[in-house]
Protein backbone atom coordinates (compact mmCIF):
# COMPACT_ATOMS: atom_id res chain seq x y z
CA UNK A 1 0.00 0.00 0.00
CA UNK A 2 2.63 2.55 0.57
CA UNK A 3 4.62 2.10 -2.55
CA UNK A 4 1.17 2.74 -4.59
CA UNK A 5 1.13 6.09 -2.73
CA UNK A 6 4.40 7.74 -4.29
CA UNK A 7 3.32 5.85 -7.47
CA UNK A 8 -0.31 7.88 -7.35
CA UNK A 9 1.28 11.01 -6.10
CA UNK A 10 3.97 10.84 -9.51
CA UNK A 11 1.29 10.01 -11.89
CA UNK A 12 -0.39 12.91 -10.32
CA UNK A 13 2.61 14.99 -11.05
CA UNK A 14 3.27 13.81 -14.49
CA UNK A 15 -0.89 15.00 -15.50
CA UNK A 16 -0.09 18.17 -13.58
CA UNK A 17 2.83 18.43 -15.78
CA UNK A 18 0.78 17.67 -19.06
CA UNK A 19 -1.80 20.52 -18.36
CA UNK A 20 -0.25 23.10 -17.53
CA UNK A 21 2.87 23.42 -19.26
CA UNK A 22 4.88 26.08 -17.23
CA UNK A 23 4.60 24.78 -13.98
CA UNK A 24 5.23 21.13 -14.30
CA UNK A 25 8.48 21.23 -12.47
CA UNK A 26 7.10 23.31 -9.77
CA UNK A 27 4.12 20.24 -9.24
CA UNK A 28 6.51 17.12 -9.42
CA UNK A 29 9.01 19.09 -6.60
CA UNK A 30 6.52 19.68 -4.61
CA UNK A 31 4.95 16.10 -5.14
CA UNK A 32 8.31 14.82 -4.35
CA UNK A 33 8.96 16.99 -0.71
CA UNK A 34 5.69 15.38 0.05
CA UNK A 35 6.69 12.17 -0.66
CA UNK A 36 9.56 12.20 1.26
CA UNK A 37 7.95 13.40 4.39
CA UNK A 38 5.10 10.82 4.25
CA UNK A 39 8.11 8.16 4.08
CA UNK A 40 9.49 9.45 7.23
CA UNK A 41 6.70 9.50 9.40
CA UNK A 42 6.11 5.88 8.28
CA UNK A 43 9.25 4.36 8.95
CA UNK A 44 8.73 5.81 12.56
CA UNK A 45 8.06 3.61 15.22
CA UNK A 46 4.81 4.23 16.24
CA UNK A 47 4.60 2.69 19.95
CA UNK A 48 6.87 -0.30 21.97
CA UNK A 49 7.36 -3.36 20.22
CA UNK A 50 4.57 -6.02 20.89
CA UNK A 51 5.16 -8.72 23.43
CA UNK A 52 4.14 -12.00 23.52
CA UNK A 53 1.66 -11.30 25.95
CA UNK A 54 0.10 -8.70 23.84
CA UNK A 55 -0.44 -11.56 21.47
CA UNK A 56 -2.15 -13.98 24.12
CA UNK A 57 -4.46 -10.75 24.87
CA UNK A 58 -5.54 -10.73 21.63
CA UNK A 59 -5.99 -14.21 21.61
CA UNK A 60 -7.91 -14.40 24.40
CA UNK A 61 -10.45 -10.94 23.20
CA UNK A 62 -10.45 -13.52 20.30
CA UNK A 63 -11.56 -16.44 21.96
CA UNK A 64 -14.36 -14.22 23.92
CA UNK A 65 -15.65 -12.92 20.39
CA UNK A 66 -16.24 -16.69 19.41
CA UNK A 67 -17.60 -17.32 22.73
CA UNK A 68 -20.18 -14.42 21.96
CA UNK A 69 -20.80 -15.93 18.52
CA UNK A 70 -19.40 -12.59 17.17
CA UNK A 71 -17.42 -12.94 13.42
CA UNK A 72 -17.01 -9.24 13.15
CA UNK A 73 -15.20 -8.73 16.79
CA UNK A 74 -13.18 -12.03 16.19
CA UNK A 75 -12.25 -10.48 12.74
CA UNK A 76 -10.42 -7.30 14.56
CA UNK A 77 -9.13 -9.40 16.99
CA UNK A 78 -7.69 -11.50 14.53
CA UNK A 79 -6.30 -8.42 12.41
CA UNK A 80 -4.98 -6.88 15.78
CA UNK A 81 -3.07 -10.05 16.47
CA UNK A 82 -1.22 -9.97 12.83
CA UNK A 83 -0.46 -6.69 14.06
CA UNK A 84 0.98 -7.50 17.63
CA UNK A 85 2.87 -11.03 15.96
CA UNK A 86 4.41 -8.51 13.13
CA UNK A 87 5.90 -6.29 15.88
CA UNK A 88 7.15 -9.25 18.56
CA UNK A 89 10.44 -8.63 19.30
CA UNK A 90 12.07 -11.92 19.54
CA UNK A 91 15.26 -10.36 20.85
CA UNK A 92 14.01 -10.88 24.61
CA UNK A 93 13.25 -14.28 24.18
CA UNK A 94 15.95 -17.47 25.47
CA UNK A 95 17.22 -19.52 22.56
CA UNK A 96 14.67 -22.24 23.53
CA UNK A 97 11.68 -20.08 23.59
CA UNK A 98 12.77 -18.57 20.03
CA UNK A 99 12.94 -22.07 18.47
CA UNK A 100 9.13 -22.15 19.85
CA UNK A 101 8.61 -19.16 18.65
CA UNK A 102 10.34 -19.81 15.18
CA UNK A 103 8.04 -22.79 14.59
CA UNK A 104 4.30 -21.21 15.09
CA UNK A 105 5.23 -18.08 14.41
CA UNK A 106 3.93 -18.17 10.05
CA UNK A 107 1.75 -20.41 11.11
CA UNK A 108 0.05 -18.15 13.78
CA UNK A 109 0.02 -15.30 11.22
CA UNK A 110 -1.86 -17.11 8.82
CA UNK A 111 -4.71 -18.46 11.09
CA UNK A 112 -4.78 -15.13 12.25
CA UNK A 113 -5.53 -13.90 8.79
CA UNK A 114 -7.68 -16.19 8.01
CA UNK A 115 -9.94 -15.39 10.84
CA UNK A 116 -9.69 -11.54 10.01
CA UNK A 117 -11.07 -12.17 6.62
CA UNK A 118 -13.82 -14.38 7.71
CA UNK A 119 -15.76 -11.80 9.54
CA UNK A 120 -19.16 -13.25 8.00
CA UNK A 121 -17.85 -17.06 8.09
CA UNK A 122 -17.73 -17.83 12.26
CA UNK A 123 -17.32 -21.43 11.45
CA UNK A 124 -14.33 -20.99 9.27
CA UNK A 125 -12.64 -18.65 11.88
CA UNK A 126 -13.53 -21.64 14.56
CA UNK A 127 -11.53 -24.21 12.15
CA UNK A 128 -8.81 -21.28 12.23
CA UNK A 129 -9.01 -20.82 15.72
CA UNK A 130 -9.00 -24.82 16.72
CA UNK A 131 -5.50 -24.48 15.12
CA UNK A 132 -4.11 -21.30 16.46
CA UNK A 133 -5.11 -22.63 20.00
CA UNK A 134 -2.72 -25.26 19.63
CA UNK A 135 -0.13 -22.93 18.51
CA UNK A 136 -0.93 -20.75 21.40
CA UNK A 137 -0.16 -23.13 23.69
CA UNK A 138 3.01 -24.72 22.65
CA UNK A 139 4.22 -20.67 22.79
CA UNK A 140 2.53 -20.18 26.47
CA UNK A 141 4.38 -23.31 27.74
CA UNK A 142 7.67 -21.87 26.63
CA UNK A 143 7.07 -18.46 27.21
CA UNK A 144 5.63 -17.98 30.50
CA UNK A 145 2.29 -15.92 30.19
CA UNK A 146 2.03 -12.91 32.62
CA UNK A 147 -1.57 -14.39 34.19
CA UNK A 148 -2.56 -17.70 34.86
CA UNK A 149 -4.20 -18.95 31.91
CA UNK A 150 -6.13 -22.49 31.50
CA UNK A 151 -6.65 -25.24 28.82
CA UNK A 152 -9.81 -26.17 28.48
CA UNK A 153 -11.28 -29.17 26.44
CA UNK A 154 -14.46 -29.14 24.56
CA UNK A 155 -15.49 -32.90 23.10
CA UNK A 156 -17.81 -32.56 21.01
CA UNK A 157 -16.58 -29.61 18.09
CA UNK A 158 -15.09 -31.03 14.98
CA UNK A 159 -17.69 -34.49 14.63
CA UNK A 160 -16.72 -35.12 18.52
CA UNK A 161 -13.05 -35.38 17.69
CA UNK A 162 -12.77 -32.94 20.51
CA UNK A 163 -10.88 -29.80 20.00
CA UNK A 164 -8.71 -27.29 22.71
CA UNK A 165 -8.72 -23.44 23.76
CA UNK A 166 -6.60 -21.49 26.58
CA UNK A 167 -8.78 -19.28 28.60
CA UNK A 168 -7.85 -16.82 31.34
CA UNK A 169 -10.90 -17.86 33.58
CA UNK A 170 -11.54 -20.80 34.99
CA UNK A 171 -15.33 -20.45 34.39
CA UNK A 172 -15.88 -22.45 30.83
CA UNK A 173 -17.08 -19.76 27.85
CA UNK A 174 -16.89 -22.75 25.25
CA UNK A 175 -15.75 -20.58 21.54
CA UNK A 176 -16.57 -23.29 19.19
CA UNK A 177 -20.24 -24.04 19.99
CA UNK A 178 -20.54 -20.12 21.06
CA UNK A 179 -23.61 -19.60 22.66
CA UNK A 180 -25.62 -22.78 21.52
CA UNK A 181 -23.56 -24.60 24.20
CA UNK A 182 -21.64 -22.26 26.39
CA UNK A 183 -20.93 -24.33 29.27
CA UNK A 184 -19.57 -27.62 27.43
CA UNK A 185 -16.18 -28.50 28.37
CA UNK A 186 -13.51 -29.03 31.11
CA UNK A 187 -10.34 -27.74 32.36
CA UNK A 188 -7.70 -29.95 31.35
CA UNK A 189 -4.20 -27.98 32.56
CA UNK A 190 -3.58 -24.88 34.33
CA UNK A 191 -0.80 -22.50 32.54
CA UNK A 192 0.80 -20.59 35.90
CA UNK A 193 2.70 -17.33 34.94
CA UNK B 1 -12.25 12.72 -35.85
CA UNK B 2 -15.16 12.51 -33.76
CA UNK B 3 -13.61 11.80 -30.09
CA UNK B 4 -15.65 8.50 -29.35
CA UNK B 5 -13.79 7.28 -32.57
CA UNK B 6 -10.42 8.84 -31.22
CA UNK B 7 -11.56 6.46 -27.82
CA UNK B 8 -12.23 3.56 -29.70
CA UNK B 9 -8.74 3.49 -31.52
CA UNK B 10 -6.69 4.53 -28.37
CA UNK B 11 -8.44 1.34 -26.51
CA UNK B 12 -7.33 -1.03 -29.31
CA UNK B 13 -4.34 0.44 -29.15
CA UNK B 14 -3.82 0.06 -25.42
CA UNK B 15 -5.17 -3.48 -26.08
CA UNK B 16 -2.23 -4.74 -29.09
CA UNK B 17 0.58 -2.92 -26.66
CA UNK B 18 -0.81 -5.03 -23.75
CA UNK B 19 -0.64 -8.04 -25.35
CA UNK B 20 3.78 -7.85 -25.36
CA UNK B 21 3.28 -7.78 -21.57
CA UNK B 22 3.09 -11.36 -20.48
CA UNK B 23 3.30 -12.59 -17.17
CA UNK B 24 6.25 -15.46 -16.75
CA UNK B 25 4.06 -18.72 -17.05
CA UNK B 26 3.93 -21.39 -14.12
CA UNK B 27 5.67 -24.32 -15.65
CA UNK B 28 8.14 -26.29 -13.74
CA UNK B 29 9.12 -29.09 -15.66
CA UNK B 30 11.79 -30.06 -13.51
CA UNK B 31 11.09 -32.87 -11.55
CA UNK B 32 9.45 -31.46 -7.87
CA UNK B 33 11.49 -33.21 -4.92
CA UNK B 34 9.39 -31.32 -2.35
CA UNK B 35 5.80 -32.91 -4.19
CA UNK B 36 3.66 -33.63 -1.76
CA UNK B 37 2.39 -36.81 -4.20
CA UNK B 38 5.44 -38.18 -3.78
CA UNK B 39 6.43 -37.57 -0.30
CA UNK B 40 2.84 -38.94 1.36
CA UNK B 41 2.76 -42.26 -1.05
CA UNK B 42 -0.72 -40.75 -2.28
CA UNK B 43 -3.06 -43.62 -3.58
CA UNK B 44 -3.97 -42.64 -7.62
CA UNK B 45 -7.42 -42.43 -7.32
CA UNK B 46 -6.41 -39.35 -4.70
CA UNK B 47 -3.50 -38.12 -6.81
CA UNK B 48 -5.10 -37.84 -9.70
CA UNK B 49 -8.14 -35.80 -8.37
CA UNK B 50 -5.73 -33.42 -6.68
CA UNK B 51 -4.01 -33.05 -10.08
CA UNK B 52 -7.36 -32.21 -12.15
CA UNK B 53 -8.74 -30.41 -9.29
CA UNK B 54 -6.42 -28.53 -7.37
CA UNK B 55 -2.74 -28.71 -8.98
CA UNK B 56 -3.66 -25.69 -11.80
CA UNK B 57 -3.10 -22.94 -8.85
CA UNK B 58 -1.68 -25.15 -5.80
CA UNK B 59 1.60 -26.48 -7.60
CA UNK B 60 4.49 -24.97 -10.14
CA UNK B 61 2.79 -26.15 -13.15
CA UNK B 62 -0.73 -25.17 -14.46
CA UNK B 63 -2.30 -26.57 -17.25
CA UNK B 64 -3.35 -23.29 -18.85
CA UNK B 65 -6.28 -22.46 -21.03
CA UNK B 66 -6.36 -20.97 -24.51
CA UNK B 67 -7.47 -17.54 -23.22
CA UNK B 68 -3.94 -17.33 -20.98
CA UNK B 69 -2.41 -16.18 -24.55
CA UNK B 70 -4.82 -12.91 -24.38
CA UNK B 71 -4.42 -10.24 -22.11
CA UNK B 72 -5.21 -9.06 -19.07
CA UNK B 73 -6.17 -12.47 -18.59
CA UNK B 74 -2.98 -13.94 -18.41
CA UNK B 75 -2.56 -11.51 -15.69
CA UNK B 76 -5.74 -11.92 -14.07
CA UNK B 77 -4.15 -16.07 -13.97
CA UNK B 78 -0.94 -15.27 -12.89
CA UNK B 79 -2.07 -13.11 -9.80
CA UNK B 80 -4.51 -16.01 -9.02
CA UNK B 81 -1.96 -18.56 -9.24
CA UNK B 82 0.44 -16.33 -6.88
CA UNK B 83 -2.27 -15.78 -4.25
CA UNK B 84 -3.19 -19.37 -4.70
CA UNK B 85 0.69 -20.78 -4.51
CA UNK B 86 1.13 -18.75 -1.18
CA UNK B 87 -1.61 -20.20 0.19
CA UNK B 88 -0.34 -23.79 -0.36
CA UNK B 89 2.05 -25.43 -2.71
CA UNK B 90 1.72 -28.82 -3.16
CA UNK B 91 5.66 -29.03 -5.26
CA UNK B 92 6.67 -27.64 -2.19
CA UNK B 93 4.98 -29.52 0.52
CA UNK B 94 7.58 -31.20 1.94
CA UNK B 95 9.37 -28.16 2.66
CA UNK B 96 6.46 -27.11 5.09
CA UNK B 97 7.30 -27.38 8.71
CA UNK B 98 5.35 -30.23 10.58
CA UNK B 99 2.71 -27.77 12.16
CA UNK B 100 2.24 -26.23 8.77
CA UNK B 101 1.72 -29.77 6.90
CA UNK B 102 -1.05 -30.54 9.72
CA UNK B 103 -2.32 -27.28 9.20
CA UNK B 104 -2.56 -27.48 5.60
CA UNK B 105 -3.92 -31.24 5.39
CA UNK B 106 -7.22 -30.03 7.65
CA UNK B 107 -7.54 -27.11 5.90
CA UNK B 108 -7.53 -29.12 2.61
CA UNK B 109 -10.07 -31.51 4.03
CA UNK B 110 -12.68 -28.72 5.35
CA UNK B 111 -12.68 -26.61 2.58
CA UNK B 112 -13.35 -29.45 0.11
CA UNK B 113 -16.20 -30.99 2.51
CA UNK B 114 -17.81 -27.20 2.91
CA UNK B 115 -17.18 -26.61 -1.08
CA UNK B 116 -15.26 -23.53 -0.93
CA UNK B 117 -12.59 -25.37 -2.82
CA UNK B 118 -12.27 -25.68 -5.79
CA UNK B 119 -13.87 -22.08 -6.23
CA UNK B 120 -16.77 -21.96 -7.99
CA UNK B 121 -15.24 -19.60 -10.83
CA UNK B 122 -12.75 -22.30 -11.82
CA UNK B 123 -14.90 -24.83 -11.45
CA UNK B 124 -17.11 -22.58 -14.42
CA UNK B 125 -14.29 -22.88 -17.10
CA UNK B 126 -12.66 -26.48 -15.72
CA UNK B 127 -15.68 -28.56 -15.30
CA UNK B 128 -13.90 -31.57 -15.24
CA UNK B 129 -12.31 -30.37 -11.85
CA UNK B 130 -15.42 -30.42 -10.28
CA UNK B 131 -16.01 -32.71 -7.55
CA UNK B 132 -19.09 -34.81 -7.24
CA UNK B 133 -20.00 -36.10 -3.41
CA UNK B 134 -17.75 -39.61 -4.03
CA UNK B 135 -14.67 -37.11 -5.02
CA UNK B 136 -15.61 -34.59 -1.84
CA UNK B 137 -15.76 -37.82 0.36
CA UNK B 138 -12.92 -39.15 -1.61
CA UNK B 139 -10.15 -36.33 -0.55
CA UNK B 140 -11.98 -35.42 2.72
CA UNK B 141 -11.26 -38.90 4.65
CA UNK B 142 -8.04 -39.51 2.92
CA UNK B 143 -6.74 -36.06 4.31
CA UNK B 144 -8.30 -36.16 7.43
CA UNK B 145 -6.74 -39.80 8.18
CA UNK B 146 -3.00 -38.52 6.77
CA UNK B 147 -3.65 -35.57 9.38
CA UNK B 148 -3.93 -38.00 12.01
CA UNK B 149 -1.60 -40.31 11.23
CA UNK B 150 1.41 -37.47 10.76
CA UNK B 151 -0.13 -35.75 14.41
CA UNK B 152 0.74 -39.34 15.87
CA UNK B 153 4.01 -39.54 14.77
CA UNK B 154 6.05 -37.50 17.10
Amino acid sequence: MKAIIPGIAMVAALFAGCSTNNSSNNTAATSADTITTNNETAAMPVSEPASVDAVVNDYLTLKNALANDNGSNAADAGKQMMTSLQKLDAASLNADQKKVYDDVKDDMKEHAEHISTNASNIEHQREHFDMLSKDMYDLVKAVKPAKTLYQDHCPMYNDNKGANWLSETKEIKNPYLGKKMPDCGTVKEEIKQ
Amino acid sequence: MSKSKKIIIAVVIVFIAIQFIRPKRNIDTAEQQGDFIKKFNVPANVAGVLKTSCYDCHSNSTRYPWYANVQPMAWLLANHINNGKAELNFSEFAGYSKRRQLSKLKAVANSVHDGSMPLSSYILIHSDAKLDDSKKQLLTTWFSKTKDSLDAQQ
